[in-house]
């Protein structure tokens, strides 16, 4: 075998052109990374905490909360409608809710994003089955006091415990942070109702009413009934339609982003197979050499492929690197009404080995070809080159 | 005919070669038979195109004749697949060329013991066949240097060392002093003669350099596609001539 450090030197021989293509890869490997861990964040966000029975009222036409709009006349109505559920107590299952954006900066500085802060009632809670204060106390009503998303909370500034954030110039005091089974709420702040509706001067009507039906049967009926009446103007869909909608938004974005890796893929791979010619052509005659000194073809095979990976490697490290030093696991997206959902942005290993696996991929099937061109090579007329 | 066939070295039995060029052959061997004694030191001259260095590729399994035979140390070398070839070159063969052929990124001693990555030596006896070989070519204090920290006469040293290593049965020279000046020419033909002379290796050398070519024990000259025992003295006596 032809010792790997004829290569490795080859390539440090070579060092701008190896430590371009090095670059290269390796931005190819984390932006791919970022697909992939952007990927798998989406699957994990939408498709937890949905329960099947529940229903969101929204403005016809909207397609999310924050650009819906439901009066209170008609909210008021929809939760009289048959076929809602209760809670042991006779509680209704269904509350109109507001949502109103803030927007907060982010605690390391990096920029702000906007944050859906929810006006709820107290049966808002019941909906959300996995809710929980998991530190400090809600907030009273009445007040201007506010829980937080414990994911949000290390986030943005003024979201801890103790701190205060403001909403159309009026502060809000966080006093606890929840948990909520790692829905969409899992990136919200909560806030009482009527306290939000006043400092949004947003009185008069919510932006959706969520609610639970008793059956499947009672959910269609719900959702026809709400449809049908032209004079409110409202639509009604299940939260698994919503979420799904939503995440069809994002499975676009989704779909740009693996289309834009998989372009620069190729494009890194050209750069690879680019690179790797080019050295076999200006190495003719020592690949002649070899040959004539006794190593076979498979051995110039191994080698140059050898070679082509090897650059690809220190890119995916580089890459992978690269993705490591973003630092934080959870980043945030847009989601699809421009408010910031809370991803878990997965760099864990899996992602980070299809990133590295990538790059060997690109090596392989980019060096592939130059260093068959060095396999088929005739000895005698490489053996003429100068 | 067969009687000095045994102890040929090299034979080459009704060779013919062409190379195809817009579809027409051209012939550069015609029907030629050669025997090469065990011990020989042959030059090769003859005008530029007349296939000298044809005839080495030939030797050397690196090509194949379209008509004849090949045999070398007693191997039909029509008789072996390509990796076999491989495998035989670096058991067999060394190889000296006129540009020497070093891979630059390694070292002198790395160089050298290039070829024994196909044996199966280990490391240590690997370094110790190089240094012995850099200690034949006289460059033992150059085994680290790069070639181009060397000069064009220890390259080719270094490159003979190379050849050396695998104590090869035949030397293959395609001009070994042709990118060489005067002085370094004479010590890589003394290197070669004494290789000849101390270790019996049989060398094949092309040269366009009748001061080269007087060191060999016997003189081939390639025309017209066949070859002619050529007489050392007659070329002496021309090259006197030329000096008057
Ligand atoms: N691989 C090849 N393909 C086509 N033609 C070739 C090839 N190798 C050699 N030839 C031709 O065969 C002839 C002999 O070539 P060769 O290299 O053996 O000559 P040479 O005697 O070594 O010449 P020089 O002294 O210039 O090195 C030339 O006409 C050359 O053009
Ligand atoms: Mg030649």
């Amino acid at each position: 075998m032809i010792p790997i450090k004829y290569n490795l030197r080859s390539l440090m021989a070579r060092k701008i052109g190896s430590l371009m293509t090095i670059f290269g890869t390796g931005m190819v490997v984390w932006a791919s990374i970022f697909a992939f861990g952007l990927y798998g964040g989406l699957e994990k966000t939408f498709n937890t905490s949905v329960s099947p029975l529940d229903v969101l009222i929204l403005r016809q036409g909207s397609t999310s909360e924050t650009a819906s709009a439901v009066t209170e006349a008609a909210a008021r109505e929809i939760m009289t409608f048959p076929g809602i559920a209760t809670d042991d107590q006779g509680n209704v299952l269904a509350a109109p809710e507001l949502v109103v954006i803030s927007y907060i900066s982010k605690r390391d500085g990096s920029g702000n994003a906007n944050i859906t802060v929810r006006g709820v009632l107290p049966n808002s809670r019941l909906l959300r089955d996995n809710f929980k204060i998991v530190a400090g106390d809600d907030f009273r009503p009445g007040v201007r006091e506010a829980i937080v998303s414990r994911a949000l909370s290390d986030r943005f500034q003024g979201l801890r415990i103790g701190e205060e954030f403001i909403v159309q110039d009026k502060p809000f005091k966080v006093v606890g942070y929840f948990e909520s089974g790692g829905g969409t709420s899992e990136s919200e702040v909560w806030t009482d109702q009527r306290v939000l509706a006043q400092v949004a001067n947003r009185t008069g009507a919510t932006s959706s009413v969520q609610l639970r039906a008793v059956s499947k049967d009672a959910q269609q009926q719900l959702i026809d009934r709400i449809t049908a009446d032209e004079q409110v103007a409202l639509k009604a869909v299940t939260e698994e339609q919503y979420y799904s909608d939503l995440a069809e938004q994002s499975f676009f974005i989704k779909m740009i982003g693996q289309i834009i890796a998989f372009f620069l893929t190729l494009g890194a791979m050209f750069a690879v197979a680019n690179t790797m010619y080019g050295a076999i052509a200006s190495r003719a005659r020592e690949i002649g050499t070899l040959r004539a000194l006794g190593f076979g073809r498979f051995s110039i095979l191994a080698a140059f492929l050898l070679e082509s990976l090897v650059l690809c490697v220190l890119g995916a490290l580089l890459g992978c690197a690269g993705a490591l030093l973003l630092g934080e696991i959870r980043t945030g997206t847009m989601g699809g009404s421009f408010t910031e959902v809370v991803f878990s942005f997965n760099f864990g290993p899996d992602v980070l080995f299809k990133g590295a696996l990538l790059a060997v991929v690109m090596g392989l099937i980019g060096g592939f070809a130059p260093a068959l061109r060095a396999v088929r090579m005739k000895v005698v007329d490489a053996l003429r080159e100068v | 005919m067969s009687d000095n066939h045994a102890e040929s070295i090299v034979a080459l039995l009704n060779v013919s070669k062409g190379f195809m060029r817009d579809k027409l052959e051209i012939p550069v061997l015609t029907n030629t038979t050669l025997h090469i004694p065990k011990g020989d030191f042959v030059a090769v001259m003859g005008p530029s195109g007349s296939g000298k260095s044809t005839l080495l590729n030939l030797c050397a399994g690196l090509d194949r004749p379209t008509t004849g035979k090949v045999i070398v140390n007693g191997q039909d070398l029509g008789e072996l697949s390509e990796a076999r070839l491989s495998k035989w070159r670096s058991e067999n063969l060394g190889f000296i060329f006129q540009m020497y052929n070093l891979m630059p990124v390694l070292s002198a001693q790395e160089n050298v013991e290039l070829p024994l990555m196909l044996t199966p030596l280990s490391r240590a006896e690997r370094r110790k066949h190089a240094e012995a070989s850099l200690r034949i070519v006289g460059l033992s204090d150059r085994a680290d240097h790069y070639p181009r920290q060397l000069s064009g006469g220890q390259e080719q040293r270094v490159a003979i060392a190379r050849a050396l290593a695998n104590d090869p049965v035949l030397l293959l020279a395609d001009e070994p002093t042709g990118n060489l000046d005067a002085t370094s020419a004479q010590e890589v033909l003394d290197l070669l003669e004494s290789l000849n002379e101390q270790f019996g290796v049989t060398i094949i050398m092309v040269t366009h350099d009748p001061k080269a070519a007087r060191r060999a024990k016997r003189l081939l000259h390639l025309e017209k596609g066949s070859f002619v025992q050529a007489d050392i003295e007659a070329l002496e006596t021309s090259l006197r001539g030329v000096a008057r």
